[in-house]
């Protein structure tokens, strides 16, 4: 990472982001949360996409967040494309009380990670972690842990929550796909910053060229630095630097 | 990449040589005059335009009041006062149309072939001066004389509702004259088809008032007339205020004095009075610009449903929405799920949509709408456009308008791939580019994707862009034009914002350009004009007046041709995304395949699903013609061409099929496997007969050989192992495969080269009731099953055995020998399930009954194995068997076996031939079911090489998928092709080899002969398998006349390691009645060489015995 004096004005550059994830996961609802702090319980469905800006506060940077929110029904997925072309970072969502939404999910990062621009750093977001019981809440410690972190894991899934998604299961997928994963919660605000930070921190500086990020061009090396950053830095960030 | 340009390619050599008349390839280009008819006067796809003619339409002075200016064409005085427009007079079958404006297609297009544009309208709309007047609408007809005209008619409406005993005994009935332009003849021809046409209304006039009533034109016409009269206290309480929508209980958007409500109800009222209404709504210029300023609230879902058409749709079926609710009733669907999802969240901004009760009529208009369109189901934003017609009209209504939206104004957009959306897309970019170049370079060089904001606009028609007011504004004139409006709004915005939009780098400004400018669309587009009528005209004024003066070169054409110029790139992108998609979604049993083979699979299917598709739409098309051309009668042609059924089945367009039927699955599996292809391709001349032995395919194809039910494909056989295959694939049971059910039973199939799992695989598919048995009836199907399968050979000639393999199979008659060591191989296994079945019921002296059932078998074998001929030592074995056995009391007496066996070499006397039926009874007799499990299955299986090879290598590979693509190379396979021999190589087989080629290059020639030979032998293996299945029916039948006193016999108990012994007995008897039938079954010619083959086969099924033997221990 940079070592630019943190007296200058921090250096800003645009990220392009992408949501992605089944229809009704709260997808619109985890970019309210990290842009407006705020919560709807009924919101309108997503047409087409959404757009929305964001800015997030790193020590070295400013990242501003370009957040396409897609539509989650099933038939707009043709569309999809469209919203990932040149996205730098993706946040594929599900809800943990819906294993059907892990695996279109998992179809999400398949089609990324063919499709989309190599290096694209993809976080894998668990998300309505409210509605699991205090065990499964827990859980989103080891989630920030680094990758290698296996062993320790605390799955008490059977209880009375509407968990249906074990962290592992996820957590073990993300690893070997080799994703940021996290299990949020956007109604009560739980890691919504954290997950725009770690991808913050995990966009290589080398895409980062100006304002706006063009993407498609010295990608080439980004994922290798993606994944030095996420080793190195990982969630050691000890901020919830975004502006929100 | 080899996937939809392909099928795309295929498709379309498919179609164009089949199709020498317009077929859907040319009627998608350009859409046929039926289409164009229906589209400019907005007609349901039963219409079709039967008559047209020159006309003048005079409307009778009292119409004059207002004068329209413009378009007063004749002033001749003799014709009096009047507004006179000229233009073409249409009849349909239920409809008589007027338009002074050009009609969109040339008069000389024949009802089906495809037609230029020309005129303004392109089937845009009734945007011209006229009416569409329902037949059943039309009171009275009267002709008139005229000096200038040949023909003159009056014609009377019923102005409100046609109620004969209705308190408005006589509605001033509106009267318009037309007088037609033609010579005597076509105005005559013309006369009679309105004649035919009035008589059949007759039978709608019911329809006519049911829907009329409640319209608010009615009610304000009628409380107009009460007033005036001021008695009208008793009628007022008769009508009550129709249904407008939720703005009656929630209020309209907008403030109603701001919009001058009151002024423009006033306005229509006048035209209204003056022009008819609903049914008989006359169009003068006046209509399209008390549409411009936008309509009254109350009046505005009637407007709507009238200028989309939509109001046709209920009048011929006015029930339908409340039938559709019932009769779905209770029922779910994913649809109903996701609409369920979005019910709260739609113009939640709106009271109406808080309420229960307008969330209750937006999930009944979906969730019918749903039900009648299954293929579109539910879209989201359909909920939004939805709620905002729902503001304005009654559920019924905004039902019927919804499937126009949906099928006609916006095509596509909401199916399951919304092509339609993505195709307007990229027409809207392409109409940027053209009219606002510096914007659109601006766009490429930052690289600022335009759809990303201009989708939401078209696929929820600016409702939720703009203020509701405003998007309201644009409805209105949407619904009268047609698609082109959403275009042209979308452009003036672009011009409008063209400057701040040239500042803008990036997505965010660009949209938040837009999002303000939307805000803001109330506020003067000059406030700093010194003018106070400039300085009044508001930002959304400007922008009707941009779109439809500055963008007025936009029309309908325009649009249509952009479309067709992109439809290609979008279609095949999206099928692209769709395959790759589906085929990483196949789950993980798919992961058993490989990514070429899923894809070659996936190509397949949609190809077969498609081509099917194609070739029903043709066919029907051709009935259609047939039917058109056998009857004389126009008018009773209903079903035209419906332009929106234009290439169904592409997997893009959405509501493609995804399921394939039971014949779709056999076309399916004979482009992948040799052995689904019939022997007896029907010829042409068979299809020529009226009654086609394919039953399943009820089109006709007569005179049309190249259409066969199969297209240039080949032509499938059926058979019940590939019944059974389907039904195993099918497990959601819905009589069809998903790609998702194919890709798995392939998986199962092929994805493991395990023997034992193939073996179990081939059992399952045989036990019916999964209960872990396969009865006797099972047995022999799994036999005739296999003899099916191998009937072009087991296994592929392009899958090479393993060298070592090879290296034993040195002589070329040895490649036959593997098909017809097949056939023995079956006919061994046959026996052995019989030999090792279990009784069903272990109660009923299992072992006993197995040894019956043994015994039968031995007798049975005569139907069965005729082909072996074994001339020795039937007795021996049996002896021994007995001898051995302890537990036997009289073994030689009891024994029907020893009498049966022996004298059947030489001609049964009537006794013995009794005891030989009874012994063949006890084998099949029903009453003694048996069954064979699993593991004996398998033993059966790996007693005979040659299964065993079929079943490690012989069956999976029997399925083509990408390695090799078949369709060239099968499409010369035919009986004769021997080539594909077995690869069982074994030294049994070898032997045999030899043995064999000797007998046969004594009795027939060798190549040809021998190939024909046997070729014989297998098909008469076949239908040795029938032959059994018939006397086993017989054998039943005997049995129910016979008494079963006969079965006395006891028989000793056999151990498992018995089974050896009874093996070889069964062998060697079963084997030595066998000649006579033999000859029967081949036909006496071939009987010598017949004969000495046979004998190689008897010596090979005892080898496989003593293979058992070895198995055993």
């Amino acid at each position: 990472m940079a070592d630019s004096a943190p007296t200058q004005p921090k250096p800003s550059s645009s990220v392009k982001l992408v949501l992605l994830g089944e229809a009704a996961v709260g997808k619109s609802s985890l970019v309210m949360r990290f842009v407006n702090n705020d919560f709807q319980e009924n919101k309108e469905p997503t047409i087409g996409a959404a757009f929305l800006t964001q800015k997030c506060n790193l020590p070295t940077r400013t990242i501003k967040f370009e957040i396409w929110d897609t539509a989650g029904q099933e038939r707009f997925a043709s569309l999809a494309p469209m919203y990932y072309r040149n996205a730098q970072a993706a946040l594929v969502v599900y809800d943990i009380t819906k294993p059907s939404s892990l695996t279109k999910a998992q179809h999400w990062v398949a089609e990324l990670q063919r499709q989309a621009s190599p290096g694209i750093v993809i976080a894998l977001v668990g998300n309505k972690a409210d509605l699991a019981s205090a065990g499964g809440a827990d859980s989103s410690d080891d989630a920030d842990a680094a990758p290698a972190a296996e062993g320790e894991t605390n799955e008490e899934e059977e209880g009375t929550d509407a968990r249906r998604v074990a962290t592992r299961t996820a957590k073990s997928y993300a690893d070997e796909e080799s994703l940021l994963f996290f299990e949020t919660s956007a109604k009560t605000g739980q890691n919504v910053a954290e997950v725009f930070t770690a991808i913050a921190n995990a966009i290589p500086e080398t895409s980062l060229k100006g304002p706006r990020g063009v993407g498609g061009s010295t990608n080439l090396n980004r994922q290798e630095d993606a994944r030095v950053n996420l080793a190195g830095t990982g969630m050691s960030m000890p901020d919830k630097g975004c502006a929100c | 990449m080899f996937n939809l340009t392909n099928l795309v390619q295929k498709a379309q050599q498919f179609i164009e040589p089949a199709l020498p008349i317009a077929g859907p390839a040319a009627n998608d280009r350009r859409p046929s005059k039926a289409t164009l008819f229906r589209y400019q006067f907005r007609l349901p796809d039963s219409q079709s335009p039967l008559q047209e003619i020159t006309a003048e339409l005079t409307l009778s002075p009292h119409h004059s009041q207002r004068a329209a200016a413009g378009d007063v064409t004749s002033p001749e005085k003799e014709r009096g006062q009047g507004n006179h427009y000229v233009g073409k007079l249409h009849l349909s079958e239920q409809f008589l149309c007027f338009s002074t404006t050009g009609s969109s297609f040339l008069t000389t297009a024949s009802l089906s072939s495809s037609s230029s544009f020309t005129g303004q309208t392109h089937g845009a709309g009734p945007a011209g001066n006229g009416f569409t007047l329902p037949l059943c609408a039309i009171r009275r007809v009267e002709r008139l004389h005229s000096q200038s005209y040949m023909f003159a008619l009056a014609i009377t409406t019923w102005n409100g509702s046609p109620d004969p005993k209705g308190k408005n005994a006589t509605p001033s009935g509106q009267k318009l004259t037309i007088q037609l332009a033609g010579s005597r003849q076509q105005c005559e021809r013309f006369c009679d088809g309105l004649k035919r046409g009035l008589r059949e209304g007759v039978k709608e006039v019911e329809n006519l008032r049911t829907v009329v009533t409640f319209t608010y034109s009615e009610y304000l016409l009628t409380s107009d007339g009460d007033e005036k009269k001021g008695a009208g206290e008793e009628a007022k309480k008769g009508t009550e205020h129709p249904d407008t929508g939720l703005g009656l209980i929630y209020r309209y958007p907008g403030n109603a004095r701001k919009l001058r409500d009151a002024t423009k109800i006033r306005l229509w009222r006048e035209y209204l009075k003056e022009n008819g209404r609903s049914a008989t709504l006359i169009r003068q210029p006046t209509f399209h610009k008390l549409i411009r300023v936008g309509l009254p609230n109350r009046l505005r879902g009637e407007i709507w449903e009238l200028t989309s058409g939509s109001w046709f749709l209920r009048l011929q079926n006015p029930k339908l929405y409340t039938e559709t609710l019932e009769k779905y009733s209770g029922r779910e669907s994913l649809a109903i799920d996701e609409i369920e999802k979005d019910l709260n969240r739609s113009l939640p901004e709106y009271p109406g949509f808080q309420s229960e009760e307008g969330i209750g009529r937006l999930r009944r208009v979906l969730t019918a709408y749903s039900w009648t369109n299954e293929s579109v189901g539910y879209c989201q934003a359909m909920n939004i456009v939805v709620a905002a017609l729902l503001i304005y009209m009654s559920e019924p209504q905004a039902f019927f308008l919804l499937s126009v939206l949906c099928d006609r104004l916006l095509p596509g957009y909401y199916s399951m791939t919304m092509y339609g959306t993505l195709l307007d897309q990229k027409v809207f970019e392409s109409l940027v580019e053209k009219t606002m170049p510096i914007l659109w370079d601006h766009l490429v060089k930052y690289d600022v994707q335009l759809s990303v904001v201009s989708l939401p606009w078209f696929l929820s028609l600016y409702i939720n862009s703009m203020p509701l007011i405003f998007a309201f504004r644009v409805l209105d004139v949407f619904f009268l034009e047609g698609p082109k409006v959403l275009f042209q709004i979308g452009l003036a915005i672009l011009r409008i914002n063209g400057e701040e939009l040239l500042d803008a780098t990036d997505d965010g400004t660009f949209i938040s350009v837009l999002k303000s400018y939307f805000a803001r669309l109330d506020e003067s587009a000059h406030p700093k004009s010194e003018n106070p009528k400039l300085r009044a005209v508001t930002r959304f004024q400007e922008l009707m007046v941009v779109a439809f003066k500055e963008f007025a070169g936009i029309t309908q054409n325009t649009i249509s041709e952009q479309r067709s110029k992109h439809k290609g790139a979008v279609l095949a992108n999206i099928e692209s995304f769709t395959k790759r998609t589906s085929i990483r979604n196949l789950g993980p049993e798919s992961k058993k395949l490989s990514v070429n083979d899923l894809g070659f699979l996936y190509d397949r299917f949609y190809t077969v699903l498609y081509e099917r598709a194609e070739r029903a739409e043709i066919l029907q098309q051709e009935a259609d013609r047939k039917a058109k051309a056998a009857k004389a009668k126009a008018t009773e042609v209903v079903t035209g061409f419906s332009g929106n059924s234009v290439e169904r089945g592409r997997v893009a367009l959405g509501p493609s099929p995804t399921q394939m039927d039971y014949d779709a699955f056999r076309e399916f599996l004979a482009g992948i496997s040799k052995w689904a292809i019939t022997d007896s391709p029907s010829s042409p001349p068979e299809l020529n007969g009226s009654q086609s032995p394919h039953s399943y395919f009820g089109s006709s194809t007569k005179n049309r050989p190249s259409l066969s039910p199969w297209g240039s494909g080949l032509e499938p056989t059926d058979h019940e192992f590939m019944r059974r295959l389907f039904r195993r694939w099918d497990v959601d049971m819905a009589d069809s495969l998903s790609l998702q059910n194919v890709v798995t039973g392939f998986a199962a199939v092929k994805g493991t080269k395990d023997i034992m799992s193939n073996i179990s695989y081939f059992f399952e598919l045989y036990d019916d009731d999964s209960d872990g048995r396969v009865d006797r009836e099972g047995i022999l199907r799994i036999s005739e099953a296999l003899l099916f399968l191998s009937r072009r050979g087991v296994t592929e000639s392009g899958l090479s055995p393993s060298p070592s393999l090879t290296d034993v199979r040195s002589g070329s008659p040895e490649r036959p020998n593997r098909d017809e060591q097949f056939l023995s191989s079956v006919s061994a296994f046959i026996r052995r399930c019989f030999e090792y079945a279990d009784p069903d019921h272990p109660s009923n002296q299992g072992n006993q009954a197995v040894d019956e059932a043994q015994d039968g078998l031995d007798n049975f074998a005569i139907g069965e194995d005729d082909l072996i001929d074994f001339g020795s030592e039937p007795d021996t074995p049996t002896a021994r068997r007995h001898s051995k056995n302890p537990l036997s009391p009289k073994p030689s007496d009891k024994d029907p076996l020893s009498p049966v066996t022996t004298n059947d070499s030489t001609d049964p006397i009537e006794k013995e031939r009794k005891e030989k039926a009874k012994a063949a009874n006890l084998a099949l007799d029903p009453n003694k079911p048996l069954h064979i499990t699993l593991p004996t299955f398998r033993m059966v299986i790996l007693a005979d090489e040659v299964l065993e090879h079929f079943f490690e290598v012989g069956f999976s590979s029997s399925f083509k998928l990408a390695d090799a693509p078949l369709l060239s190379a099968a499409s010369s396979s035919n009986l004769t092709t021997f080539s594909n021999a077995g690869k069982q190589v074994a030294a049994a087989a070898s032997n045999m080899g030899g043995v064999v080629g000797g007998a046969g290059a004594g009795v027939v020639p060798p190549g040809k002969g021998l190939r024909g030979m046997l070729d014989n032998i297998v098909s008469d293996g076949m239908r040795v398998a029938a032959e059994v299945r018939r006397r086993y029916d017989e054998v039943q039948k005997d049995l129910d006349s016979e008494a079963r006193h006969g079965r006395d016999d006891e028989d000793e108990e056999e151990e498992e390691k018995g089974a050896p012994d009874l093996l070889e007995g069964a062998e060697t008897a079963g084997v030595d009645t066998s000649r006579g039938k033999v000859e029967e079954l081949l036909g006496v010619p071939g009987a010598e060489a017949g004969g000495e083959i046979k004998t190689t086969r008897n010596r090979s099924a005892s080898d496989a015995s003593r293979r058992v033997l070895e198995f055993e221990r």
